[in-house]
C-alpha cells in the first residue's frame, strides 16, 4: 500500500508518494525525479547515494523513504547557493581534478559539504576520514582530498575577511 | 577570469599544456549529467537477467508459465524464444580479438552467473520476483575451474569450437636471435613462476542499458559503453537490422577502465525486451552482476627464465604466459598477444622465445582491463630483473637502466622505439628520491615495523596496433561567428578526453579554448569510431581532429587571404586572430563574415586516421612498510616518473596517474575477486569482500611528468598515459616489500597472511 511522506528537498516542501519498502534513494530518483544522487551499489557499500538529512551525511539507500518523513534533506543538486553559480566545493572539484568520470562526485561533495558545515576548519587526516566511506576509483582521492582542504581554507579567509 | 591558467595561456599564446577547465565537468559536479540509467522515458519497464546457479550444466528444462503469470511480468526470454546467432563478445573489426563464441541465451551455461533468461515487468519488484518463478533444470556437467584442469587431456570441452582443447585459440609465439646460444652465453640463470590474481575493474557506474523501439521498427539504445560502434555493429549484425536502423547513444559514463567494451548478453536481451512489450525497457545491473557479469583481469601463470652476464646484461630470455580467460573468449586473444609479446622489450634482450596461450574455464569471463596483458607480463619481468640485481650485487636501479629500451629498438609493435623515455624516467627518479642514499641508508630494525623501496618499470602502446589497425575519424566545421565544432565518435569514459580534443582543434585552428564544441556519443550523428581504449583517445582521436581541424585553417586563411590581399600561406592565426607578417590583423570572426552579403561559405573539414603505435615510458619509485607483527603493507609514498610525450591538459594527465596507481595499489596487496574451486561460485561479489583502496588507504604521490620523446604519430607530439600507470606499480612494491623484509613475492595480490607465513618460514 503506497504511503504519502511530505519532507524538505533542498528547500523546498514536496510530497512524495512510496511503496512503503522503497529506499529514499529510490523515492529521490524516481519519485522526486532527481538523477543527480547515483547508484552505485545499493547496499551501503559505495557512498555515491550521499545525502545530508537533518545535518547528517547518510547513503540514502539505507534509509526507507517513509523514515524521512518530515526530514530536512539536501542532495546535490541543493548545493549551489544559486543556479548560476557553482558552489565553492564544486568550482574546486572542477579545477582540482577532483572529479573524473563524475558517477561518485555528488556523493563526495554532498559528504564534504556536510564536513566542512560541522567542522570548518578540518584537519586532513579529518578530510579522509570524512570520505572514507565514498569510494571512488578514477582520481586516487588526492586530488579530492585537497579540493576539500582548498575550499575550506578559501571559506575560513572569505568570513575572516567579512568579519 | 579568476583561473590563473588563463594568463599562463596568454603568455604561451597555445591552448594545450594547459589546464583548461573540463566541459563536462559543470553538469557532473551539480547532479545535472545524465548517465544511462538517469534518463527518464515514459511508460518504462524494467528488466532484469535470472542468471545461473551452476557453473557448467546443460539446460534440461525452463519453465517461465509461473513468472509470466505474475501479474505485472509483461514479457520473458530464454533460449528458446530469442535469435540464436553466434557473436563476438568483443568484436572489433579486422581486430585478432574477434572470438565467436557466445549466444544471446545458450542452452548451455558455461559460469557461474551465466544469464539464462530475461524478465521485463512494470516495476523492479515484480521483476526480481519473476526471476525466483522461472523454474530451470539442469544436468550438471564437470566444472573446470583452473587452467590446469580445463587444459587436461580429458578435460570436457567448454565450447565445441576451433582449436579445441578448451583454447581460446591457437598459443602464439614470439621469438628472437637464437635462445639456446643466449643461455650458453650467460654467467647466471634466474628462473621463476609469477601468477596474477582476479582483480575487476570495479567502475562505479554498474552497466546499464534502455532500449525503445520507434513505429517504424528503429531501435534507440542508451547505454554506458566505451565502443558505441561496436554495440551498434553487433546488436544490428544479432537482431538482423542493417545498421541505420540502430541508434547508440552514450553521454556521460561512470568509467569503464576497459571492461565497458564487451557486449554483456543485457543489450539484446534489454531491445528483444522492448520489442516484445512495445515499451522502452532498461536492464540496470546491479553491483553484484558487475562482478558475476563483469570482466575481470586475466588471472595468468608466467614462467619465466632470463640469462645474465655479470655485468648485468641480459643474454637470453624464455616464457610461457598462461591466461585464464573464464567461460568466454572475450579479449583472450589481444591480451594473449599483448601481454606475450610485452616480453620482447622494455628490456633489450636479443635471444628470446615467448609462448602465450588462453584457456577456457567455467570462471568469471575475464576480459579488457587497463594495462590488458601487460600488467601480467612486466610484473613478472620487473620482479625478476630486481632478483638478478641481488643475485648479482648490482643496483636495481643500474641494471635496469643497463638493460633499459633505447630508442631505435624494435618495440614488440614492430616499430622502432622513439626516444630515451625509459632511461628519462630512470635517471629522473633516480634523482629525485636520492636513490644511491637510500641504498646506503641505515635500517632501523628496531620495533616491529620494516621499510623498504622498490622500483617497477614499464612501457605502454597507445593504439592496439598491430593487433587492431585501428582508425580515428573526425569532422570540424566552423560557425559563422568564428567558433567550431568538433564531431568526434570517440567516448569519453571520464579522463576529460572531449576537453583535451577541443583543445587540440582550437590549438590548431587558431581559436580559443572556449570557442569550440564537441558533439559526440550518437552515432547517428558522429564519425565513425572504433572506441575508447588501448590509451589511444589522445594519441589517436587527438591526431585526427587536429588533421580535420587543419583542413578547416586552410578553408579559413584561403578566405583571410583575399580579404588582407594577401597569400594564405604568409598568414598566422591565434585565440582567434589572423595576422599577416607585416602587422595587419582581421579577426576569425571577421574572416567568416558575409561579405558584400554573402555569407562565407560552409568551412568544414574531415579526416581519417591509421594509426600505428607510440609507447609510453614509466619508472615508479615506491616506499612501504611491512608490519611484520600483521603481515600488513602500507604504502607510504610513491614517485612516479612518466614519459609521455607532449602534456595536453596536466591536471587530466596526472589524474590518470594518480588514479592507475590507486588501482595497481589495490591489485598488489588487496584486490581479487574469488571463486569458489568446487563449485565455481562467486564469493566476494560486493565492495565489503572486495577489497579496493579508500581514502585513508592512498599514500601520497609525487607525480614527475616528461616530455622529453614526443611522438610524431600524436597530435603535438602527444601520447597515452591511460594505462601506464597500473602497470609499473605492481612489481615496485612487490621488489620494496623484498626490500624491506628479504622475501621475494612472485604472485599478486600479496597479502597479510602470506606476509606473516613466509616471514614465520625465514626466521623457522
Amino acid at each position: 500500500m503506497k504511503q504519502v511522506i511530505s519532507l524538505t528537498v533542498n528547500t523546498d516542501d514536496i510530497d512524495l508518494v512510496v511503496e512503503p519498502h522503497r529506499s529514499l534513494l529510490d523515492a529521490l530518483r524516481n519519485e522526486g525525479g532527481m538523477t543527480g544522487t547515483k547508484k552505485g551499489c545499493n547496499v551501503g557499500e559505495c557512498g555515491s547515494c550521499t545525502v545530508i538529512m537533518n545535518g547528517i551525511p547518510v547513503n540514502s539507500c539505507l534509509v526507507l523513504a517513509v523514515e524521512a518523513q518530515g526530514a530536512d534533506i539536501v542532495t546535490i543538486e541543493g548545493i549551489q547557493d544559486s543556479p548560476d553559480e557553482p558552489h565553492l566545493l564544486q568550482e574546486n572539484f572542477m579545477i582540482r581534478g577532483a572529479a573524473q568520470c563524475g558517477f561518485c562526485t555528488p556523493g563526495f561533495i554532498v559528504a564534504a559539504k556536510a564536513l566542512l558545515d560541522e567542522n570548518p576548519t578540518p584537519t586532513r587526516d579529518e578530510i579522509r576520514f570524512a570520505i572514507a566511506g565514498n569510494i571512488c576509483r578514477c582520481t586516487g582521492y588526492t586530488k579530492i582530498i585537497e579540493a576539500i582542504e582548498l575550499t575550506a581554507e578559501q571559506l575560513n579567509a572569505k568570513q575572516t575577511q567579512e568579519a | 577570469m579568476k583561473h590563473s591558467n588563463v594568463e599562463h595561456e596568454k603568455l604561451r599564446n597555445t591552448v594545450i599544456g594547459t589546464s583548461v577547465k573540463r566541459t563536462d565537468l559543470l553538469d557532473k559536479v551539480t547532479g545535472a549529467a545524465q548517465f544511462t540509467a538517469d534518463i527518464p522515458l515514459p511508460n518504462l519497464l524494467y528488466g532484469r537477467i535470472k542468471r545461473s546457479n551452476v557453473a557448467h550444466a546443460l539446460i534440461k528444462r525452463i519453465d517461465t508459465s509461473r513468472a509470466l503469470a505474475l501479474p505485472g511480468v509483461k514479457a520473458v526470454l530464454t533460449h528458446e524464444n530469442v535469435p540464436r546467432v553466434l557473436h563476438a563478445g568483443s568484436p572489433h573489426p579486422r581486430s585478432a580479438s574477434c572470438t565467436k563464441d557466445q549466444y544471446i541465451l545458450d542452452n548451455k551455461v558455461r559460469y557461474w552467473g551465466d544469464g539464462v533468461a530475461a524478465v521485463a515487468a512494470t516495476t523492479e519488484e515484480i521483476a526480481e520476483e519473476a526471476l525466483e518463478l522461472i523454474d530451470v533444470e539442469y544436468e550438471e556437467l564437470p566444472g573446470l575451474f583452473t587452467v590446469e584442469e580445463a587444459m587436461h587431456p580429458d578435460a570436457p570441452l567448454i565450447h565445441d569450437r576451433e582449436p579445441g582443447g578448451n583454447l581460446v585459440l591457437p598459443p602464439v609465439t614470439f621469438a628472437r636471435g637464437d635462445i639456446d646460444k643466449g643461455f650458453a652465453e650467460a654467467d647466471i640463470i634466474i628462473e621463476g613462476e609469477y601468477e596474477g590474481g582476479r582483480p575487476t575493474p570495479a567502475y562505479m557506474e554498474p552497466n546499464a542499458i534502455s532500449c525503445q523501439w520507434d513505429a517504424n521498427g528503429n531501435l534507440t539504445v542508451w547505454i554506458s559503453t566505451q565502443t558505441s560502434f561496436m554495440v551498434r555493429g553487433i546488436m544490428a549484425e544479432v537482431l538482423g537490422l542493417p545498421l541505420h536502423k540502430v541508434r547508440v547513444l552514450v553521454d556521460h559514463m561512470g568509467g569503464g577502465f576497459g571492461a565497458k567494451q564487451d557486449l554483456y548478453q543485457g543489450e539484446f536481451l534489454c531491445a528483444l525486451l522492448a520489442k516484445e512489450t512495445r515499451r522502452p525497457v532498461r536492464v540496470e545491473y546491479t553491483r553484484e552482476e558487475t562482478f558475476l557479469a563483469g570482466r575481470s583481469r586475466h588471472p595468468v601463470k608466467t614462467w619465466l627464465k632470463q640469462g645474465f652476464k655479470k655485468d648485468g646484461t641480459i643474454t637470453a630470455r624464455q616464457a610461457t604466459m598462461v591466461f585464464n580467460s573464464g567461460a568466454y573468449g572475450s579479449h583472450g586473444p589481444g591480451v594473449t598477444n599483448v601481454g606475450t609479446s610485452g616480453l620482447l622489450s622494455l628490456y633489450r634482450c636479443d635471444n628470446i622465445h615467448l609462448e602465450g596461450k588462453c584457456v577456457y574455464t567455467n570462471s568469471p569471463i575475464a576480459g579488457a582491463y587497463r594495462g590488458f596483458g601487460v600488467v601480467q607480463a612486466y610484473y613478472a619481468l620487473d620482479i625478476q630483473m630486481d632478483e638478478a640485481a641481488v643475485k648479482l650485487g648490482l643496483d636495481p636501479a643500474e641494471i635496469r637502466l643497463k638493460n633499459a629500451v633505447r630508442e631505435g629498438d624494435i618495440a614488440p609493435s614492430e616499430h622502432p622505439v622513439i626516444g630515451h623515455g625509459l632511461e628519462d624516467c630512470l635517471t629522473t627518479g633516480v634523482k629525485l628520491v636520492d636513490w644511491q642514499a637510500l641504498r646506503k641508508r641505515p635500517r632501523d630494525t628496531t620495533g616491529p615495523i620494516r621499510k623498504g623501496w622498490g622500483i617497477g618499470c614499464e612501457m605502454h602502446g597507445s593504439s592496439a596496433y598491430p593487433g587492431i589497425k585501428e582508425q580515428g575519424n573526425a569532422i570540424v566545421k566552423m560557425n559563422e561567428d568564428g567558433s567550431a565544432v568538433l564531431l568526434t565518435g570517440t567516448a569519453g569514459l571520464g579522463t576529460g578526453a572531449h576537453t583535451a580534443l577541443a583543445q587540440i582543434v582550437a590549438e590548431e585552428l587558431g581559436i580559443k579554448f572556449e570557442d569550440v564544441s564537441v558533439v559526440h556519443g550518437d552515432t547517428d550523428i558522429v564519425p565513425w569510431d572504433i572506441g575508447a581504449f588501448a590509451s589511444h583517445t589522445t594519441f589517436m582521436g587527438g591526431r585526427v581532429s587536429q588533421m580535420a581541424a587543419a583542413e578547416v585553417k586552410r578553408q579559413l586563411l584561403e578566405r583571410a587571404a583575399k580579404i588582407l590581399e594577401t597569400e594564405p600561406e604568409t598568414l598566422e592565426v591565434s585565440l582567434g586572430v589572423i595576422s599577416t607578417p607585416d602587422g595587419r590583423t582581421l579577426t576569425v570572426r571577421e574572416a567568416v563574415a558575409p561579405t558584400l552579403g554573402v555569407p562565407a561559405p560552409q568551412f568544414v573539414g574531415s579526416a581519417t586516421y591509421h594509426p600505428t603505435k607510440s609507447y609510453s615510458f614509466a619508472a615508479h619509485f615506491v616506499e612501504v612498510s611491512v608490519d611484520t607483527e600483521t603481515g600488513f603493507v602500507t604504502v607510504d609514498q610513491v614517485v612516479p616518473v612518466h614519459e609521455i610525450g607532449k602534456v595536453i591538459h596536466p591536471v587530466a594527465a596526472a589524474g590518470q596517474i594518480e588514479g592507475g596507481i590507486q588501482q595497481g595499489i589495490g591489485h598488489t596487496l588487496y584486490e581479487d575477486y574469488q571463486i569458489d574451486l568446487k563449485t565455481g561460485r562467486s564469493l566476494n561479489a560486493n565492495f565489503v569482500d572486495y577489497k579496493m583502496p579508500l581514502s585513508m588507504d592512498m599514500p601520497p604521490i609525487h607525480t614527475k611528468i616528461l616530455e622529453t620523446a614526443p611522438d610524431p604519430g600524436g597530435p603535438f607530439g602527444a601520447k597515452g598515459v591511460g594505462e601506464d600507470p597500473i602497470v609499473a606499480i605492481g612489481p615496485a612494491i612487490a621488489n620494496a616489500i623484498y626490500d624491506a623484509i628479504g622475501v621475494r613475492f612472485r604472485h599478486y595480490p600479496i597479502k597479510p597472511e602470506e606476509v606473516l607465513a613466509a616471514l614465520e618460514s625465514q626466521t623457522a
